[in-house]
């Protein structure tokens, strides 16, 4: 007949031929089956159809103008379906007309939230007068009488709505309880909602738009029960901390396994500087790294699903001990009409509180008291009167400084120095095209930037995705993605100590004298009479203003994921898949510190330059095959594959320092003296199995079974095998239960799975040697040292799960509980066991130990108010226990070093990396306190005013014997609750979260609450002791320069543990949708304002009671030695489709 | 397949298992132990607190709290076994031993040139000894490992004796093996002289005088070591393996990790231009007085008073045998010497025993020093008269405390000097370190 198709057009001449001849053609050509009701079309008619080089559903619409019919592309079908005969379709109304129309009624359809829906078929009822409702979700219709009409629309609860006497009406649409039916995103596959056995959450796209945020992990902060999302830093570009069910391992890493698109992308960076950690900063205080998944476009996600339990996330064995997030990016739509989206908004951040200091005055009198007090216990004969300036009393440390005593007013606030107010801002436009020849696709491109609060630190990103999906033949279908990414960084040394290099920022701002002035009078830096010249016993510290002047420190990112699939069906229920996948990403990192920062009291600058790069590849490739088949009241969905994947990784690195001046600030600019390069790889093959099946939609299973060989492992221990099951009953499902009309869901689920973790170094089975140099009369000559004892059984960490689950919906779902109860083992722990030193090693890798965590969660949603005036709210609550059940062979503690030498312990009964130190008992009133006390070993002369420390083991002494648990980073429980308003257009909502138990070891007490007064100190120190008289508020002991020899107050104790509980009015949103214009084109357009961590309430004295200095590290959790301080932010923001 | 595809051997690090095969690696091997001599346990800080600060010549100085509280401890007998220094010492010293163990087991099967074997048996048998005296002076009661230790071997404690007894007959061995001295790259490595001058210090430990005075006297005669004529050459970079000197801790500074701190840890506050000093290990004022006046040693060796940045003069005692000006903190060219000429000629006078020959040795040195000599009429013991040579001529060079204790001194002088530690308070051994007693639970803990 004459039909050709070129591209994406087709060309069609067709003359009185019967409809099934044109069907036929097209679906020749073009591969669209066409779908109908025999008894409603006839296919014998005669049509008649010309057309050259359109698209089909061009051609389609064609062919509808001129017949009855209404023709719908769906995904490979096109819908033919006969038109709603109406003499009132919106389209053709004329509005001047209608006022001769009786019994009119106008009306408006809304979604839940109040959306306009457009699309929404309004019938009246008993007759065939029916209505589409038009772009604003608008329709009028003629009700000739009657008074109920139907109101339907696809995902929707149909209404029967009684309008007699109405002339107007807004009708809100429900969902239908059929929204269980909405599709999961499991690992490798989909399954519906309703035939989940397992603990999975999931995030829709929405929530991840509505907030505006850096990186898609963000935006769940305080939603999902059991998932604990911790910002650590409010540095640019920062990893929040995600711990799913608590933290299982001590040395393996607790971050669970994110897959992008199907493709594995671990965070947990086992590989040692991976960024380029500085050679000359000192291993503790390494920034943390950022974010590998911040280069993810949060706009770009269609939805986040969280697999809980061990039955989900089995089917990534080893690899799924610490839970999985699934995140799946758009897609184009399975419609004819294609959707531009731009997404924009911009924000202001600042601190979200500045700490209590002293004030120069208070300092000054905190610092006389201490010098006083020392030199009246030390010095016989002294006197409180005696003068107090430098060389007056024979020791700087019972002296004042002279710019104390002659304080000239100076007093700096240095916190608003270094701050500023930061800004972000986010570009995002995408298109999601139609169906064209069989083929769709999303693209999108984003642009993001933020200025972080600290001057000159920042982050951008530039996104680009591309999604294509294509139907290459009935059979065979294609599926590629490619996002490539580019991130920069410009870091600062926000989070170190001040006596780190290059000191921390924040830490050298807040140890600062307020006495000190800034500047010199011609405005530069005062790097000569500040903190370190004040002299008489005050400690040194750099001026933090020419710190953030002096480090450069920029780090490039360029990512890409890329992936292509094909599926072919075999059958109808048998579909075979091939994909192939990979993820590259390359570090570059340059730091500099320049010859203008003058170390603590150094007269010289030292420059420093530090080049790194790495360049990671890894690639992956899966087969599998999946049978899916429905026949009666049976369901099976089942799947096998075989992957294999494999890591290769290259770090290399180039040191330079003596560099004549800062002109020149590359490497190149300096004398190299050092340098190296590293590779690394790693590899995994794995089979996999999943079988579903449901009896009626009633009886659920699942059974999974993974296999994991790992490159990773000992040579005698290299395959692992991980099993789960899962079970599920719909009692709703149940004849007995069809009768509680309210109850519409009710579902108990049982799981039981084994799930790892392979988060091993690479390595770690082998015995390696490592360079050991040395030098002989100058000259550097090679060494080399076994540096790991070989252990061929090594293995994964197994963790064993059981979880117990009921799902509730009340009033078709309006009301929807979803609660669970988990246990999970977690054994043959990776842990470095110790030793004796004799052997030439301390630590050998074995598998050994185990870490319970138990836990409980709620989640809650309900729609509160429907109709004009939507309520919604969310509520989750989680608890997690976490408990170390067996460590090596003999039960011995682990202690472990962080920042500050061992203040941590992980021992058998108490949760990972628990605080470990004296308990602090009160304060010494007076000497028949000190006397009827026990003997204090570590104080050499205990006064009254100083911290009286508890006697643990009663052997009437105090001694290291006597150090205990004093607290934990674990939370007891977390929760969030989420209200959502909308009236019309406009949308409410506001997020409030709770961590509750927590403790931060707040390592800047060594120096800020120290009572040595030898910087500037936090301003809770003014309630200190000063007499039995005036014992301040009981907390804080007397002021002591040398407290070292006598109370010695400051030694590792549950005084500088304390309380991190907060509740957080952590997001609050407004936002306003205007009404659709057809004639602009716009089919949506959202205005709104957001605030972030508005408000936080806590007794915490730092800036972010979640904070966490090493947040890599499972051992030492919790320290808060100098963090980059978290913000709060303003947002305005657009949301446009058109 | 599969097999190779998760086979991956490592790329960047040698494996241990296709290692100890070829005289390359074995020369690898060994300077790896040259270098454990850098860490922080050993020569790097650990002996200087055990040795030195312990002693009557310093102590920790005015940072008592934070993390200067471990070395505080040290100083004062306070610490407890779980006190991190005294851990360190313990586990960098076996580590050096554990790899001269594995390399002397290794290299009986390896074909190479019998010299350069000859000479690593040597060198490995040197560095243990020199690890175990420390061991065996420090904690006593230690095991003697003498083979590579494979995880779950049962170790004993042997006693002081049992371990110097040992070491004194490897060190003969060492010094047959080792050469009398080296050439070009090679100039550093272990001597006939260093094993000579350790196992001389080992005889005299064991009390063992005669035979520590045919060693000494050895040394003297074979193999050609001399005073340097002014004290003051002996320091600094520049005068780094000369002739006086028989072993050193050699130290490079330029960020590769070879750096050392001793600038940093023992100056003074606010007295480098480029970094931090800590003022630790500070003379005591016991030490200061010990100098006579005019002794030339004094200056060199330490400082009483320095200029801080703002110009004025501070009062502090400071050792200045290890003064540089590190381009950045903590990485100093400085080396550590462990054994000089001078203290040879001491310990042969020790050796020998009061007699002119001995009084002729102490005038030796006292002469370098611009002092007049002494004899027998000088007031005093011949014992004192030694020791307290030996202090000022050795201040800071961790002999002190191995020499309090030799001369059965150790308390008194300790309570004289730092009258604040009471002669009950000390004790002449360190405690095992908890982390062994805890993985060895026979071990039994040093109590007095």
């Amino acid at each position: 007949y004459g039909v050709a198709e070129q591209n994406d057009v087709l060309s069609v001449n067709i003359k009185n031929e019967p409809l099934k001849e044109i069907f036929k053609t097209i679906t020749n050509s073009s591969g669209y089956k066409f779908f109908y009701e025999t008894s409603e079309i006839d296919l014998n008619k005669q049509v008649n159809l010309v057309t050259n080089k359109v698209h089909l559903s061009e051609l389609l619409k064609e062919l509808s103008a001129s017949s009855d019919l209404n023709y719908k592309i769906t995904s490979d079908q096109i819908v033919v379906t006969k038109k709603i005969v109406s003499k009132n379709v919106i389209e053709t109304i004329n509005l001047r007309s209608t006022a001769q129309i009786q019994n009119l009624l106008k009306g408006t359809i809304v979604d839940e939230s109040g959306m306009p829906l457009p699309g929404a078929t309004v019938q009246v009822k008993g007759t065939n007068i029916g209505v589409v409702t038009n772009f604003d979700g608008k329709f009028e219709v003629d009700l000739a009488n009657n008074v109920e009409i139907i109101v339907s629309y696809v995902g929707y609860k149909t209404q029967n709505v009684n309008v007699e006497g109405k002339t107007t009406i807004t009708i809100n649409m429900v969902p239908d309880a059929a929204a269980l039916d909405e599709i999961v995103v499991v690992g490798y596959g989909t399954l519906s909602k309703k035939r989940v056995t397992g603990a999975v959450s999931s995030i829709s796209a929405q929530t991840i738009v509505n907030i505006p945020v850096i990186s898609a992990e963000n935006a769940i902060i305080g939603q999902v029960a059991g998932v604990q999302v911790q910002e650590t830093s409010g540095e640019p570009g920062s990893s929040p901390n995600i711990r799913v069910r608590g933290s299982g391992s001590i040395s393996a890493g607790n971050d669970p396994l994110f897959v992008v698109d199907g493709i594995p992308i671990s965070k947990n960076l086992t590989t040692l500087g991976i960024q380029g950690d500085l050679a000359r900063r000192g291993g503790n205080f390494q920034a943390p790294p950022v974010n590998p998944l911040a280069t993810i476009n949060p706009n770009d996600i269609a939805s986040i699903e969280i697999l809980k339990d061990a039955s989900a996330a089995a089917i990534y064995g080893s690899r799924g001990g610490n839970g999985v997030v699934l995140i799946t990016t758009k897609s184009g739509v399975a419609s004819d009409k294609g959707v531009f989206s731009f997404d924009t908004f911009y924000s202001t951040q600042s601190v979200a509180n500045k700490i209590d200091l002293m004030n120069a005055e208070e300092l000054i009198d905190y610092t006389r008291d201490a010098r006083n007090n020392a030199y009246l216990q030390d010095v016989q004969g002294a006197s409180v009167n005696d003068p107090i300036g430098p060389g007056d009393r024979g020791n700087a440390n019972y002296e004042l400084p002279l710019s104390f005593i002659n304080w000239d007013g100076t007093d700096t606030d240095w916190q608003d120095l270094i701050f500023k107010t930061g800004y972000s801002k986010s570009y995002n436009l995408s298109y999601a095209s139609p169906l064209i020849n069989k083929t769709s696709y999303h693209a999108s491109a984003g642009y993001f930037k933020q200025e972080g609060i600290i001057p000159q630190s920042h982050f951008e990103r530039y996104n680009l995705m591309l999604n294509l999906n294509s139907q290459l033949s009935e059979k065979l279908n294609l599926d590629l993605r490619v996002a490539p990414t580019i991130t920069e960084n410009q870091r600062q040394p926000g989070s170190a100590p001040y006596f780190a290099t290059p000191p921390g920022i924040v830490y050298s701002a807040l140890v600062h004298s307020p006495t000190v002035k800034p500047y010199n009078t011609d405005g530069t830096f005062n790097q000569t009479d500040n903190q370190s010249h004040l002299g008489g016993g005050t400690t040194s510290a750099s001026n933090p203003l020419a710190i953030i002047d002096a480090v450069d420190d920029k780090l490039f990112q360029f990512q890409t994921r890329a992936s292509l699939g094909l599926s072919y069906k075999i059958l109808p229920e048998l579909t075979f898949k091939t994909f192939g996948g990979t993820y590259v990403n390359v570090y570059n990192r340059d730091f500099y510190r320049a010859n203008s920062l003058l170390f603590r009291e150094a007269t010289e600058g030292v420059s420093y330059a530090q080049a790194s790069s790495s360049t990671e590849v890894n690639w992956l490739w899966e087969n599998t095959l999946n049978w899916e088949k429905e026949f009666d009241v049976h369901y099976f969905n089942a799947i096998a594959g075989y992957t294999a994947q494999k890591d290769n990784i290259g770090i290399k690195q180039v040191q330079a320092d003596n560099f004549p001046d800062d002109l020149v600030t590359t490497i190149s600019g300096g004398q190299v003296f050092a340098g190296n390069s590293v590779r690394e790889q790693w590899s995994l093959v794995s089979a996999l199995f999943r079988l579903n099946y449901s009896y009626d939609d009633k009886y659920l299973f699942t059974g999974t079974f993974r296999s994991d060989k790992s490159s990773r492992f000992g040579k005698n221990n290299q395959t692992g095998y991980f099993p789960s099951f899962s079970l599920g009953w719909r009692i709703n499902e149940e004849d007995f239960m069809k009768s509680i009309e309210s109850i519409s869901e009710l579902k108990l689920r049982f799981s039981w799975g084994e799930t790892g973790n392979f988060e091993i170094p690479n390595y770690g089975a082998i015995g390696l040697l490592s360079p050991n140099n040395y030098n002989f009369n100058g000259n550097e000559i090679n060494g080399l040292i076994q540096s790991t004892i070989p252990n061929p059984e090594l293995t994964w960490e197994k963790s064993q799960q059981t979880n117990i689950g009921v799902e509730v919906g009340l009033l078709s779902n309006r009301i929807f509980l979803l609660a669970d109860y988990y246990n999970t083992i977690t054994s043959d722990l990776l842990l470095n066991v110790g030793i004796s030193g004799v052997s030439g090693f301390q630590t050998t890798l074995q598998n050994i130990g185990e870490v319970k965590n138990e836990g409980f969660e709620i989640a809650l949603k309900s729609r509160n108010l429907v109709g004009d005036f939507t309520w919604e709210t969310d509520i989750n609550f989680s608890t997690n226990k976490n408990e170390v059940l067996s460590l090596n062979s003999k039960g011995e503690p682990i202690f472990s070093s962080g920042q500050a030498g061992i203040r941590h312990i992980t021992r058998i009964g108490d949760p990972i990396g628990s605080y470990y130190g004296y308990v602090v008992d009160g304060i010494y009133q007076n000497q028949q306190d000190i006397s009827n006390a026990p003997v204090d070993t570590q104080a050499p002369k205990p006064a009254p005013g100083d911290l009286k420390f508890k006697d643990i083991n009663g052997d009437g002494k105090i001694t290291p014997a006597d150090r205990t648990v004093t607290g934990s980073y674990f939370p007891d429980y977390t929760w969030g609750i989420t209200n959502r308003f909308g009236y019309k257009g406009i949308d409410f909502s506001f997020l409030v979260q709770g961590v509750q138990g927590n403790e931060i070891l707040n390592l800047t007490s060594r120096h800020l609450k120290n009572g040595e007064a030898n910087f500037n100190s936090y301003a809770v120190f003014n309630d200190r002791w000063r007499s039995e008289a005036d014992p301040g508020n009981g907390k804080f002991p007397r002021a002591d320069r040398l407290s070292g020899n006598h109370g010695n107050n400051a030694r590792p104790s549950s005084f500088q543990v304390e309380d991190g509980s907060f509740v957080r009015l952590r997001n609050m949103t407004l936002g306003y949708t205007l009404p659709a214009n057809e004639a602009l084109g716009i089919e949506k357009l959202r205005i709104y304002i957001t605030g972030t961590n508005l408000f936080t309430k806590t007794d915490y004295l730092g800036y972010n009671p979640e904070v966490s200095a090493s947040p890599n590290s499972s051992l030492t959790p919790g320290e808060d030695y100098g963090a980059y301080p978290l913000t709060k932010s303003f947002t305005v923001g657009l949301n446009l489709n058109f | 397949c599969s097999n190779d595809f998760t086979d991956l051997a490592p790329i960047s690090n040698r494996n241990e298992a296709d290692f100890y095969n070829t005289e390359n690696d074995f020369i690898s091997a060994i300077n790896a132990s040259y270098a454990g001599l850098q860490k922080k346990g050993v020569y790097g800080r650990g002996y200087w607190t055990m040795f030195e600060m312990r002693s009557d010549n310093t102590d920790q100085g005015p940072d008592a709290t934070g993390l200067a509280r471990v070395y505080t401890e040290i100083n004062a007998f306070t610490e407890d076994p779980l006190n991190e220094q005294i851990t360190a010492a313990w586990t960098d010293s076996y580590s050096i031993i554990a790899n001269c163990n594995v390399i002397l087991e290794r290299i009986d099967n390896v074909t190479m040139n019998t010299d350069v074997k000859q000479r690593i048996i040597g060198e490995a048998l040197f560095l243990r000894s020199l690890m175990y005296y420390h061991l065996a002076i420090a904690y006593a009661n230690i095991p003697l490992q003498l083979t590579p230790f494979s995880v779950g071997d049962e170790l004993t404690q042997v006693d002081a004796n049992t371990v110097l007894t040992q070491i004194s007959g490897d060190l003969e061995m060492a010094e047959d093996n080792l050469a009398v001295s080296y050439s070009g790259g090679d100039k550093g490595r272990a001597t006939k002289g260093a094993a000579a001058t350790l196992m001389a210090k080992v005889l005299l430990t064991l009390n063992k005088k005669s035979e520590a005075e045919v060693v000494l006297r050895r040394i003297k005669s074979s193999y050609g070591y001399g005073l340097l004529n002014d004290y003051a050459n002996l320091w600094g970079a520049a005068n780094e393996n000369n002739k006086e000197s028989i072993f050193e801790v050699e130290f490079i500074s330029g960020g590769i990790g070879q750096g050392s701190s001793f600038t940093n840890d023992f100056s003074p506050s606010a007295f480098l231009q480029t970094g931090q000093g800590f003022g630790r290990n500070r003379p005591t004022a016991s030490l200061s007085n010990a100098y006579e006046n005019g002794d030339l040693r004094f200056a060199p060796s330490m400082g009483t008073t320095y200029l801080n940045a703002a110009g004025a003069t501070v009062e502090a005692n400071y050792i200045r045998k290890y003064e540089s000006d590190p381009p950045t903190e903590n990485d100093s060219d400085i080396n550590f010497v462990v054994f000089r000429y001078a203290d040879v000629l001491l310990m042969l006078a020790e050796a020998i025993g009061e007699s002119n020959e001995a009084y002729d040795l102490i005038n030796e040195v006292r002469d370098r020093a611009g002092l007049a000599p002494i004899d027998a009429s000088t007031s005093s013991t011949f014992e004192d008269k030694l020791l307290k040579e030996r202090r000022v001529e050795l201040a800071f060079e961790n002999h002190r405390w191995p020499d309090l204790k030799r001369f059965g001194v150790a308390a008194t002088k300790v309570n004289e000097a730092e009258s604040f530690i009471p002669q009950s308070s000390v004790r002449s051994l360190f405690y095992i370190p908890q982390r062994e007693m805890d993985l060895n639970t026979k071990f039994v803990q040093n109590t007095n």
